[in-house]
């Protein structure tokens, strides 16, 4: 059994988004136990009206940081947070009466921080990044920092990429990911400075660096494996992109309905259509790993429907099960020596 | 704790959040314009100063926040954690 905390108020449509998320898990995959971390009260009063009583393991936490706090010192002052209480969970670890991974769908610079004072950084992270695996055209890849932080410099860059690399080696399997930096132009010369930059401390690095990719190369896939960029950047092409997803999805629905004719013809066109962009739905994606901390902790859209939320469980249940921070710390500590060795004079 | 003692642990505490070489953070260090350290880092370091101090500092010892924003180095944030202990 793997146990997950789950953030209760973390998310635009929290607690009852998030309760139901949970019901979801238990339906979908009996070898998770949710636990749920906030106001007890309100947990039982909406696992009651779902009869659902008793169905999860509850951890109180009465405080919860709001989107507009600035988040390390909000983290800092709630010691009852939900994050925080969530993270604390983490690190006593499941053997502890903890869990194994946490969730929340609420503010990500939260968790961050949550995450950062309680579990700690990896060897060579001074700020962790979200990495998310988009399911590109021609195969999934790993896509960050989707959004953890706004500030950037290169070496933060080469820290990501790094990171971004022996987390592909796990999650993906592969030997030597290939890692592109985000830019707009696939020329070295191209990009602002930091992305000049962060061109040329990359291609020092000892991994699989192929130079600049395009924000095309996100959703098409196939020229790199890791696509490094800062969390401003990041998160303005993930939402970007969802927003496309949606749309084209629903302007494609109304145009493929709009007379009798076309909707009769639907009939047969729209089941293959859904199949064939399901894995695009973010909903189904999960969330982020927030890659660089000590434990596992999965960030999602603060939009999250309940499906959404139980994704991002499941996102974390497999990290958890497949030891992803301790493959991962190892990984990039071996990338770390040698980086060392080819900077060594 | 006398002064020195404080600034090792500052210099420790940056050195762990930042990963820096802790002889490299000197009294004059400036955590933003040297360092580059954002928010987030600053709390950080913060938090293993209060932590590592505590034992030895009087009861409810707390760096504010409030106070934060005018500490711009590390030898302004010694000062201050020394006449709070």
């Amino acid at each position: 059994m793997t146990r997950v905390a789950l953030d209760l108020l973390g998310g635009d449509c929290a607690p009852q988004s998030v309760v139901d998320g949970a019901l979801l898990v238990a339906e979908q995959d009996p070898g998770i136990e949710v636990v749920l971390v906030g106001p007890v009260e309100v947990a039982e009063r909406l696992l009651e009206a779902r009869g659902a009583t008793g169905r999860f393991p509850l951890v109180a936490a009465s405080q919860v940081v709001g989107m507009d706090e600035d988040p390390a010192r909000a983290v800092r002052a709630k010691r009852d947070a939900t994050v925080r209480v969530a993270a604390r969970l983490v690190r006593a670890g499941s053997a502890d009466g903890g869990v194994e991974a946490m969730v929340s769908v609420g503010s990500t610079g939260a968790a961050l921080a949550a995450a950062v004072f309680t579990l700690g950084r990896l060897r060579g992270v001074t700020r962790p990044a979200l990495a998310a695996v988009i399911p590109a055209q021609a195969g999934p890849l790993v896509f960050l920092d989707a959004g953890a932080g706004t500030e950037a410099t290169p070496q933060l860059l080469a820290q990501f990429a790094l990171a971004g690399s022996a987390f592909a080696g796990v999650r993906l399997g592969l030997a030597a990911p290939r890692v592109g930096l985000l830019s707009i132009g696939e020329e070295p010369g191209k990009g602002d400075e930091l992305r000049r930059a962060a061109y040329d401390i990359l291609a020092t690095l000892p991994i699989n660096f192929v130079g600049n990719v395009e924000g095309r190369d996100v959703p098409y896939g196939g020229k790199a494996d890791v696509i490094v960029t800062d969390g401003f950047t990041g998160n303005v092409l993930a939402k970007g992109l969802e927003g496309a997803a949606s749309m084209l999805t629903e302007v494609l629905f109304a145009a493929l309905t709009s007379t009798p004719e076309r909707a009769a013809a639907a009939q047969v066109l729209l089941p293959g259509l859904g199949e064939a962009t399901a894995h695009m739905d973010a909903d189904r994606l999960g969330g982020a790993v927030l890659l660089g901390v000590g434990g596992v902790v999965v960030v999602g859209h603060g939009a999250s429907s309940a499906q959404g939320v139980a994704s991002c469980v499941g996102v974390a249940a497999q990290a958890a099960r497949e030891g992803l921070v301790p493959r991962i710390a190892t990984a990039l500590s071996d990338l770390l020596d040698r980086t060392r060795e080819v900077a060594a004079p | 704790m006398t002064a020195d003692e404080v600034l090792a642990v500052v210099q420790q505490a940056v050195a762990t959040v930042l990963e820096l070489d802790p002889s490299s953070v000197v009294r004059q260090t400036r955590f933003k314009a040297d360092l580059q350290a954002d928010s987030l880092a600053l709390v950080e370091i913060v938090e293993i100063v209060e932590e590592t101090l505590a034992p030895q500092a009087r009861p409810g010892f707390h760096i504010e926040d409030e106070d934060l924003d005018g500490l711009t180095t590390v030898g302004e944030a010694v000062d201050y954690a020394v006449s709070r202990l």
